[in-house]
This record gives structure tokens, sequence and C-alpha cells, in this order.
């Protein structure tokens, strides 16, 4: 059943009779044409990439950034409309200051997902509002080790249990992605925009949870999986942001932050030495990956 | 303590059956006294075409010296985004947190003034404008003794000294903080010449008072040095450091001059 | 302001008579703070040529009971500023969860800018001076140390009214009697500092540590040290008073009403 003229799709928080709400998937349609983002869960890490469609050369490179940190252990990427996106990174910033306040502690990743979703998910039921036009990617690392709470000044007790069960495990990499209609999953691989078809099936090769891939691994994949994804819209520039979390032995010592110019340099090496290899591939076999749109 | 001694015992009898209930008013409640002095004194005079604002540079709370260089006295309406460079300068004495609270917001207005008028803000208004701010906080008010300084619509060293809620006055020379009272009559005698006569012009209400005249920069620099080495002599709270802003048509200099440490 | 943070901010005792336990009961109209309750004593700090160096010991007393002996009163902001508290440890925790929340917003931005010790200090002087203002203290005197921007050794204080003041050497609480005249003979003005070393510094103020712990009966022999320089900050938090002995107490008769 098609929408148009049926007079369902008209406002927000309206069901067709086949139990479906327009509005929302018309909101989906403007995340098809964003620049792709992606991210992907490493065995010590996150890493958010995204393809930076650029509308004028006026514009300067390696500025006005895509990639939002939120508190110091996540970082947002959303793909579709950007201010919309910008408007859920305020809001998932106060989300996890408010956690602060309330349990002094950070926000773990679960529970981060869960408010921005549950805040998107509340757009559609309004007709006084419209949904979110974006698709967000959400990475974070929860902190494995046991972290003090906020404010704290003394070590605890140091005799005992003192109420703690040893070896348990905690902590560890997040990623979520939410969507318009407020539906989030955690996943090993996520890719949303333009390119997602491709990157989705290029992340499926990487056998993510096996959690075999490293963190550094993964900037290189993600790079590439950008790259590869770009191909159907070659017309035009891009630029590549990235960022990632790691875990607190790592890098990054679990804070969200911007790979740095060197590594990102040496992905974006080998992402194009992989695209011209692609090619050659490509001419072997007669291109397989057009299909997909 | 003072009231632990009954009324009855020793006040005033009372022809009620019963007497006044003394409970409320012998409670004594503690809180907290959001004042305190950090010493210290300042000074201004003016001169023909030039006005000084001076100041000691110690800060102290009770006995404690907390630094030997505390400046109370400050350039307002300097601007480095603009260049606007200071015409007028304002010393605050007393509680130095308040102090600097009425400092930046003085400084914030004068500011201000020049972005939206496009022109300087005269010294007049100015000092109009420090004692509604000040009077705007009557009822807690910024426990300082303000002195602003410039040179007014003629070119004339202008002074205006206030009291903590707002009250305010021009003048020729004024003395303000821990060492106001050592100081004060020191200016009064050396710039307002008060009880000094022309000597032979007659007896009892004949004899002619000399009258005081603007007095030149280099005497009036030094009047200030010799009143603030003299203050730090007998009063504790002042000492360390003389900071002076002499202002003239061609702009504010600042002159550091030190004092005893002990 | 002198070695008992509980008359910080009071009248003496001649003007209001001594404190009246009254107001501590529950009934009657609502009260801010008006005594700290579980307090740090004194903090110190020296500025030298490259930066500062900062301690204070690890004790937070409830009145004149030692009562948690691992309280870290060095609190580092931004990996590049240190800010000690003297004071009322709760309002400590709370300055630190807010100053926690400050850098979480600085960072936010992406202008590669982050606030020095400088800026902090503003930042923490407003705040202080705000909550006097409205009759609601933090019952604390703090000391921030870092550079400026121009990376420079900068040390200033700020305390419950919100008074201001800065200096080559600081000291809050007893340290302000006992050590402050020890650290100025370090250095005792602004253009020596160029000539304080790192080694210089710090002995002083571990010297004075000592001092205190002798003298100062809310403190304790384990302390936290923090030196700030370009590189960042180094914080030591479970130092130890070297060469320190209580040998010498047996030797000494005649105290008070003791005679033999």
């Amino acid at each position: 059943m098609t929408s148009i003229g049926t007079g369902y799709d008209l406002t927000n928080s309206t069901f067709s009779p086949d139990g479906r709400n327009f509005q929302v998937e018309y909101a989906s349609k403007a995340v098809e044409n964003g620049g792709t983002a992606i991210g992907i869960r490493c065995r010590n890490g996150v890493v958010l990439a995204v393809e930076k469609i650029i509308t004028s050369k006026l514009l300067k490179s390696g500025g006005n950034k895509r990639i939002a940190s939120i508190d110091r252990n996540f970082g947002m990427i959303s793909s579709g409309l950007v201010p919309d996106g910008r408007h859920l990174v305020s809001r998932a910033r106060d989300e996890a200051a408010s956690w602060r306040t309330s349990y002094k502690c950070p926000i773990p990743s679960s529970s981060l997902a869960f408010r921005v979703g549950s805040y998107v998910q509340a757009y559609t039921l309004y007709s006084s509002v419209r949904p979110f036009g974006v698709t967000t990617i959400l990475a974070g690392w929860d902190s494995e080790t046991e972290s003090r709470v906020d404010g704290q000044v003394g070590s605890g007790p140091k005799a005992a249990l003192a109420g703690k069960t040893k070896g348990t495990k905690a902590g560890g990499p997040g990623l979520y992605m939410i969507e318009p209609s407020g539906l989030y999953w955690g996943y090993y691989g996520a890719a949303t925009g333009k390119g997602r078809q491709t990157a989705k099936a290029e992340l499926e090769k990487l056998d993510l949870p096996s959690g075999n891939l490293s963190l550094e691994q993964g900037v290189k994949e993600a790079a590439r999986i950008i790259y590869a994804a770009h191909e159907d819209s070659k017309d035009k520039d891009f630029e590549l942001e990235m960022s990632w979390v790691s875990s607190s032995d790592g890098p990054t010592q679990g804070r969200h932050e911007q790979v740095p110019k060197e590594l990102l340099e040496q992905a974006e090496t080998f992402a194009k030495r992989a695209m011209e290899g692609d090619d050659d591939e490509d001419t072997a076999t007669g291109g397989g990956e057009t299909m997909e749109l | 303590m003072l009231n632990a001694n009954s009324p009855l015992a020793s006040g005033p009898s009372y022809s009620f059956a019963t007497p006044p209930n003394q409970t409320s008013t012998n409670i004594k409640q503690h809180s907290f006294n959001p004042y305190t002095d950090n010493g210290g004194s300042t000074l201004g005079i003016t001169g023909d075409d030039f006005a000084i604002l001076a100041g000691d540079t110690r800060s102290t709370s009770g006995y404690n010296i907390n630094t030997r260089y505390a400046p109370k006295v400050f350039k307002i309406g300097e601007d480095d985004g603009t260049g606007e460079s200071a015409h007028i300068v304002l010393s605050v004495v007393g509680f130095a947190a308040d102090g600097n609270a009425l400092k930046e917001r003085l400084n914030a207005i004068v500011k201000m003034y020049r972005y939206q008028h496009g022109k300087p803000m005269s010294v007049k208004a100015c000092a109009q404008r420090l004692s509604t701010i000040l009077y705007g906080k009557r009822f807690f008010p910024y426990y300082v003794h303000a002195i602003l300084g410039g040179l007014d619509e003629e070119g004339k060293g202008a002074l205006y000294s206030y009291d903590p809620v707002g009250s305010y006055e021009r003048e020729q020379c004024r003395a303000a903080g821990a060492a106001a009272s050592l100081i004060m009559p020191f200016l009064d005698n050396q710039v307002n010449f008060k009880n000094q006569y022309i000597p032979g012009s007659g007896e009892g209400h004949a004899l002619e008072a000399r009258k005081a005249t603007p007095l030149p920069r280099a005497e009036v620099e030094q009047l200030v040095r010799d009143a603030f080495t003299s203050a730090v002599e007998r009063h504790i709270e002042v000492g360390d450091g003389l900071q002076m802003l002499v202002v003239t048509k061609n702009g504010i200099e600042e002159i550091y001059d030190p004092l005893k440490k002990d | 302001m002198n070695h008992l943070p509980q008359a910080w901010g009071r009248p003496r005792n001649a003007i209001l008579g001594a404190y009246n336990p009254s107001i501590l009961q529950p009934s009657g109209p609502k009260a801010h703070t008006t005594s700290p309750i579980v307090t740090g004593t004194s903090v110190l700090a020296v500025k030298f040529k490259d930066g500062v160096v900062i301690a204070a010991d690890n004790l937070a007393s409830y009145g004149s009971l030692a009562r948690f002996t691992d309280v870290k009163r060095l609190r580092t902001f931004n990996r590049r500023t240190v800010v000690g508290f003297g004071g009322d440890v709760s309002d400590m925790q709370y300055l630190d969860r807010l100053l926690l929340s400050l850098d979480i917003e600085e960072n936010y931005g992406s202008s590669g800018h982050d606030l020095n010790a400088l800026n902090l200090h503003t930042y923490l002087a407003k705040v202080m001076y705000k909550r006097r203002s409205d009759i609601n203290p933090l019952w604390n005197q703090l000391l921030v140390a870092g550079l400026d921007g121009l990376d420079q050794p900068f040390l200033s204080s700020v305390d419950l009214l919100g008074t201001t003041f800065s200096s080559p050497t600081l000291a809050t609480g007893f340290g302000a009697h006992l050590a402050q005249p020890l650290l100025r003979k370090v250095v005792d003005d602004e253009a020596k500092v160029g000539s304080v070393t790192r080694e210089q510094a710090t002995n002083a103020v571990r010297e004075c540590m000592k001092v205190l712990f002798y003298r100062d009966a809310r403190s304790l022999d384990k302390y936290s040290i923090a030196v700030i320089t370009k590189d960042g900050v180094e914080l030591k938090e479970d130092e130890e008073l070297e060469n320190q002995s209580w040998a010498f107490a047996e030797m000494i008769k005649g105290y008070g009403t003791q005679t033999v």
C-alpha cells in the first residue's frame, strides 16, 4: 500500500490501516541520502568513521567536525539531517550529565542508548512534532576497571572484600545504532547513510563477533569501508573523519577522541591502496558490487 | 558571657505579674559572616591637570599577610580588544572580594558605554553610575570605600569619594581604609592648608587663613609617598608596596615604590 | 583566617560570644552551612622557575577526631592544573564534581584550547563569591597551582568569602602561621621565583609539612605532593614524612604541671 493520497501520511503519530507510521518512514528517507557513517566494535575499543561529502570548496579541510563527544567516553555520529543530529548530541550530553549528578559515575553505554532511543521514540508519538531525520551511531567504552565515584577522595576500606565480588568482569566496548523510529540495537558493526549496503557487506566479512579485530586494525578497516562505500558516489569529493575510544590501558585511555592525524593518514593510504586492488579485481571478474542500489 | 546575669536581678523591675519573656532577646545565633577586612589604605589627590590615586599593596587577614602584592588601584575601561586606553581610575579598600566584584562591574559598564555610545564615559557620569551601583546593594553592601579619579570636562583633575552605600562627593583629596584616620589630617594640612595662617596678618578672627591652591604634580607625588611611609610606621595593615596611578591628558602612568615589609 | 576552619567567616568570640550550638537543632529557620563538619587542614604551595609545588596531608578531621586518614586533598584538573583544598571535605567533593563537569563540557568544544590555572582560578573565585553572596558558602580555602596563559608559574588562593590573592608562596589554615614564614625565606619576592629550583621548592615544602606535623594537632604524617610544570602534573598521593620522630619528646620535662 502506498502512502501517497491516503491521508495517513499527513500527520506524525498517525497509523495507516496496515500499521505503519509514514512520517517515520519519510524520516528514514532523509537518512538514506546522508553521508555514510559506520562504527566497528573491536576487541579493545570502538571506531567511528564518516564520509563527509564536501559541498563547497570554501569549507575548511579538517574543520566542521561531525563526530561529537558525549561525556568523556562516548562518540556519536549521525547520518541524515545534520542539525537533527546536533540536537541529539546536545540531548545525549544532558542525559550523561544528569546521570552523573544522580549516580556520581559515568553513564553506561547501554543506558545512554536507552535514553537517547527513548527520546527519539517520543518524537513519533505526537502530531505537534516530527521524527528525527537521522540514524545515530553511538560508540562508547564502559570502564572495565573499578572506577572511583565522582568526588571520591579516599580509597575506601582496605580490609576484606567490603561488599565487592572478586573476579567479576565489567565494562567493555559498546556500539548502538538508533533509527528515526526510536528503534535501537547493539551491534558488532553498524552502518548508515547512503553507502550503508556496501558498508554492511564489508563489515560482515570482518567476522567481528569473534572479537579478533584489534582497534588499530579496526581503524584501517573503517577507513577502507568508507572508501569502498564512496565508490557509488565517486563524482563527489569527500573527507574522511574518524574517532575512536579504547580500553583504559589502550591508546585513548578510555576516552573518546579523534583518531590522531598520522594514524588517520596511514589508514587513508591503506584504504586507497585497497581500492586500487579492488579495481584490478573488478576488471578481472567484471565487477559484482554495483547491484546493491 | 554578657547575658549570664538575669535581667531581673540587675535590670529595672516591672509592674506586670510576669516579666516579659526575655529568652528571645538573649538568644545569640552565630551564623556565617559574609564580610572580612583585608586592611590596607588608599589615597587620592587632584591637581590642576592631573589626578593621582594611590594604594598600598598589602593584603591582610587578621594578623596574617596574605600577600605583599595585591593592587587596590585599577584602570577602568581599558580594552585590549579595541585598543581603547583607560582614562578613569578606581581604588577600593575594605573587603577585597567585594572590591574586585565592584571593579569588574564598573569596568564592564564603562566598556559597554563606549560600545553603545561610541564615546568614552565622562568621569562625572561614571561617578554617578558608581554611586547607583553601590546603592543598588544598599541592604547587602559592597563593604568598600571607593575613590574614583580622572579628568573632568575642563581637563582639571577630578576625584570622587564614596561610602559603602553610594553616598559621594567630589573632593580635592581623600584618604580611605585602615590608615585613613592617620593620613587624612595630614592631607587636610598639606593639601587644603587647614590650620595654616598667613604670619602677621592679624590676631584672633582677623588672622588670615592660607588659601588652598592646586599643587604641582611632583609635590603631590611626594606628599603621597610621605603619607604612606608615615602610615606604614604606625599601622600594621599598611605596607609592602605603594602603587600610584597618575591620570593626565596623556593617559595613565603607573608608579610602584617599595614600602617597608615589616 | 586562622588555623581553625570552624572560625573562618565568623566574627571573633570577643564580639558575639562563644559559638552557640543551639543552631544545630533541627527545628527553626532553614540554615545554610554555618560551620564545617569534616575538615582538612593546611595546604602549602611554592612557585619555582618552571612551575609550582603544592602539598596537603591526607587527613580529614571530625572536630579533634582524626576521622579519615587517606583523603586526597589535591585534585588535578585537565591534566595540567592542581587545586589544593583546605576546610570542609564535603564542599571539596562538591567542587571536585563541579570541576569534573566543567572539564567534560570544556572538551565538547573543538577549539583545541583548554583552561589554564589562571582561567580555573577565575572560575572558582566566581563560584565562591557567588555562594558567599547567597549566604550559602562553600567552607573552603583553595590554592590553585599550575601555569598561566603564557606558561609562567601560577599560584593563587580563593576562600569561602571569595577573597583572592596571589603570591610566590601560599599556605592555608595553620600553614599560614607556621609554614608561610618558612616558605618566604625561600622566595620572598615574585622577581626571585626565576632563581628557585624545583629541588629547593620541593624540599622547602616537605620540610614545612614536617614542621606542621609536629605542631598542628590536626595534621598527619602522610601527605600528597604535586609538581606542576609545562610537562604536566606529577602527583604523588602516598608520601610519608622523612626523618620524623617523636623520640625527643621523652627527654622533655617541665611542661604544664609536670615537675618530675
